[in-house]
């Protein structure tokens, strides 16, 4: 009977080092086909292409982040290089791996992370879900990449043009419902799993010395007055600063008949123009973010910047 | 959490084997009985509260059936023939209101939260029509999960107490065990008591052999579920959803795929069901066997659904077929219009409702009551021509068991089969007859390899991966229908060769499986039954 366990436990064996070994292949070859990875795992391997100790700024979160950051943009205007490792609807057990993931290669001096998530709770059964299944595909890519063999029988498409996480969405929807920041003492609750993820997050940022800042994009449908309090009660009592740009929509020049992508749920590029020149400065200030703009090992920052007002000009004819 | 989910197959069912191996052999069953519950309430939360009522119902009707059973053998002890003969019509009548009482409660809380809508949309139209004042207002009723299966489990039980086929459970949570065993609450099989409670209260230490059969049986469903079944999908939505915008062949090609699909996702979850089971050393039945190997839509039932089909062929198809009614028809008939007609005659009085209670069970639809019918008339007419066609088969020397033969008949139970699924997919009974007739409107044979299949959401590589899929399932049902086992088979080779084909059967489910970017999590259809 042992003998017989003994080789349930071999099966296991043999089976978690193919898993590895199939791993370890297929997220190289991710890497070389990053523009071709279609969908939410796209970010994970765009991170991981880009090259070793060359980002600055690691923004995170979900469709807000990488409709508000630009950061062409941010290289244009200040020198700086950011990536946006957003992904549509990100929970924040994929902010967590994301970020472990852009930590594999980078040491980022600031993590910026889009608050919308931090309200996003699929439930129990779902997080436990979640909590499973993402480091299972971290630990082993295969699962998140396992549908690379289709491009032999389909060829390779390329996905939507991106400029280091931000795509550009020229669409006007305008929202025209008003005030949305009515002050308020109430407090919005917090999912636990976001707490306990939070947590995890500010001690990866922590070993890795980046500083962590929570930033609410300027959102009406997304954000209240009572997500502000929370954010802020939760970033007071952790000593993580926070910026909610939707108090700071008319200094920022907002204007939500022109700037909204969807009727005030995301910003289109001339909003997020707006928040990325703001942001830009803050960061400068703030924490001192390096300047590569004459550095010739960053050309092809400038290469891609070219490129991106190119199609900025296309965009606004 | 449904059977295919990685959190059902990578974490609820280890840590219910390894709290099960844990725990005494006689306390297993409570573990069981607890992880079911879970099980249960994780998916439908509060509405537990309906399947403890049935447990209920059912253990406590149960019990006072062998209670009438008993009291019905002591007062016979000493009575005399005729008073024998008069308490066992006493106490047949009792019981059978006893049994009456059991199912029509728990046919009725079905019946509510399954049918109302339907009942009361339906009445509000005719209603309508005829100017009368009456009208129903549709409420927003939640169906706990699997109530059609625990339900008919649960009619089976108490009827079989009553036909004295079984002694009632004396303990209500082994009842209650036998009633919500996780594995099959929520897509079946529909077992008798005498099929799996001694299995379920024996707690049979877990057996490598149980553990590593158990466990290619489940992968092999999610081959089934994930790599062909949740692609198949997505053309299947898209030609449904919009059926208005197709016609000939790609509304053909969606009924094939859609009848692939269904075998495949239904079957593989019987796969992962019966694997699971196997882990702890029950064996549950089986519910299909190659159905599409039947030459006729009878025996097509016989392999597809079998414990549907065992169930209404049990408890309604021979109750009706024995009924006194039946049996003086039968008697007129034979004397006054002939055998065959009798015969006929009988067959369509007990099969109707057999085939409409199958529509029925299915939903609250009229397509579904079509299907119903769809097969009834079919069998019927099977029953029908049965006579004249065997003296056609001998006039022209045909054999049945000929090659040739086989084949025809095989293919014209392909399209009864087809043409059933289209109708019972089709969003309603009028969208069915509408896509049936743009079917023959514009068929071109060769859209089905110059790429117009291509534009329904699935590339190249989506139907190569569906194609190997339906080839390793076809080798294994030929197996399998040769009498077979794979396991068998595989029980025979080299150790490393049986573990080759293992990891081959693990890394196909994770390499071909459709989930994650592209795709979407597609629930069982039969869970929505």
């Amino acid at each position: 009977m042992r003998k017989k366990w003994k080789r349930v436990i071999l099966f296991f064996v043999i089976l978690a080092m193919l898993l590895a070994g199939c791993s370890v292949w297929i997220q190289s070859e991710a890497v070389k086909l990053s523009d071709f990875i279609p969908g939410r795992s796209r970010p994970f391997v765009s991170i991981a292409a880009e090259r070793k100790e060359s980002i600055d700024l690691v923004v995170l979160g979900d469709s807000e982040s990488y409709t508000s950051v630009s950061p062409m943009q941010l290289w244009k205007e200040h020198g700086m290089t950011a990536y946006v490792c957003g992904q549509p609807g990100q929970k924040i057990q994929e902010t967590y791996y994301m970020l472990k993931t852009a930590l594999r290669t980078q040491s980022p001096k600031v993590v910026l992370m889009e608050t919308n998530l931090m309200f996003r709770d699929p439930g129990p059964v779902k997080n436990l879900q979640a909590s499973l299944a993402e480091p299972a595909r971290y630990h082993f890519p295969l699962l998140r990449f396992h549908n690379l063999w289709k491009m032999a029988f389909d060829g390779k498409k390329p996905g939507e043009s991106v400029y280091k996480g931000f795509a550009i969405r020229s669409n006007v929807n305008p929202f025209d419902s008003g005030d949305y920041m009515k002050e308020t003492k109430e407090v919005q609750e917090m999912p636990k799993a976001v707490s306990f993820y939070m947590e995890e997050i500010q001690e990866l940022c922590r070993r890795n010395g980046a500083e962590l800042v929570l930033m609410s994009a300027p959102s009406p449908k997304n954000y209240s007055y009572k997500k502000h309090n929370a954010i802020e009660n939760y970033a007071k009592e952790k000593g993580i600063t926070y910026v909610d740009l939707n108090l700071q929509v008319r200094e920022l020049g907002i204007d939500w008949k022109e700037d909204s992508y969807d009727k005030g749920d995301h910003l289109n590029l001339y909003g997020a123009q707006k928040v990325t020149a703001w942001l830009g400065g803050y960061l400068k200030e703030k924490y001192e973010m390096p300047d590569h703009r004459n550095d010739p090992s960053y050309e092809d920052w400038n290469q891609m910047e070219e490129k991106y007002e190119k199609e900025i000009q296309k965009v606004s004819l | 959490m449904a059977y295919h989910a990685a959190l059902y197959v990578f974490v609820f069912l280890p840590m219910c084997a390894v709290v099960y191996q844990a725990a005494p052999q006689r306390q297993r069953w409570k573990i069981l009985l607890g992880f079911s519950w879970l099980f249960f309430f994780v998916i439908s939360g509060k509405l537990i509260l309906y399947l403890i009522g049935t447990t209920l119902l059912t253990h406590y009707t149960g019990i006072w059936l062998t209670l009438l059973k008993m009291q019905e053998k002591t007062e016979r002890e000493h009575a005399d023939r005729t008073e024998k003969r008069e308490i066992k019509r006493k106490y047949q009548k009792k019981g059978r209101s006893v049994l009456a009482l059991g199912v029509i409660f728990l046919l009725a809380v079905l019946g509510y939260l399954k049918y109302y809508n339907f009942f009361a949309e339906n009445v509000s139209v005719v209603a309508e029509r005829l100017a009368l004042p009456l009208s129903f207002e549709a409420k927003s009723l939640i169906l706990p999960i699997g109530i059609s299966f625990y339900t008919l489990q649960a009619v089976g039980y108490m009827a079989d107490v009553y036909w004295g086929k079984i002694r009632a459970e004396e303990n209500l949570f082994r009842t209650a065990l036998f009633l919500s065993f996780f594995p099959q609450i929520m897509e079946g099989p529909i077992c008798r008591y005498t099929d799996t409670a001694e299995q379920l209260f024996a707690g049979t230490p877990l057996k490598y052999e149980n553990l590593s059969d158990g466990c290619v049986r489940i992968f092999w469903g999610l081959l089934k579920k994930k790599v062909v079944a949740d692609r198949l999908f997505v053309p299947v939505a898209a030609v449904f959803g919009h059926y208005g915008d197709y016609h000939g062949a790609v509304i053909a090609a969606a009924a094939v795929a859609y009848t692939v699909q269904l075998y495949m996702e239904f079957s593989g979850c019987m796969d992962i069901v019966i694997g699971s089971g196997k882990i702890f050393g029950i064996c549950l039945p089986e519910n299909f066997r190659q159905p599409f190997c039947a030459r006729s839509a009878a025996e097509f039932w016989r392999r597809w659904h079998i414990s549907l089909g065992t169930w209404f062929k049990t408890y309604i198809f021979y109750p009706v077929s024995m009924s006194g009614v039946v049996k003086k028809l039968s008697q007129f008939g034979k004397k006054h219009g002939g055998k065959y007609v009798t015969q006929l005659g009988v067959s369509a009085i007990a099969l109707f409702p057999v085939w409409l209670c199958n529509g029925l069970w299915h939903g609250a639809r009229w397509s579904y009551i079509f299907y119903g019918m769809y097969y009834f008339t079919l069998i019927l007419l099977g029953i029908a021509v049965k006579p004249g066609r065997d003296r056609i088969l001998k006039i022209c020397h045909i054999r049945e068991d000929a090659l040739y033969w086989r084949i025809i008949q095989t293919g014209k139970t392909w399209v009864i089969i087809f043409t059933g699924e289209l109708f019972f997919r089709a969003d309603g009974l009028r969208a069915g007859i509408a896509m049936f007739r743009s079917m023959f409107d514009g068929f071109e044979i060769r859209q089905f390899w110059d790429g117009t299949l291509l534009n329904l959401g699935l590339g190249r590589a989506d139907f190569a991966a569906v194609a190997a899929g339906c080839i390793a399932v076809a080798v294994v049902g030929h197996l399998r229908e040769h009498g077979g086992t794979v396991n068998g088979r595989l029980g025979q080779v080299p150790t490393p060769v049986r573990w080759c084909v293992y990891y081959a059967l693990i890394f196909a489910v994770l390499i071909l499986g459709a989930y994650g970017d592209g795709y979407q999590a597609v629930d069982l259809i039969y869970a929505g039954f």
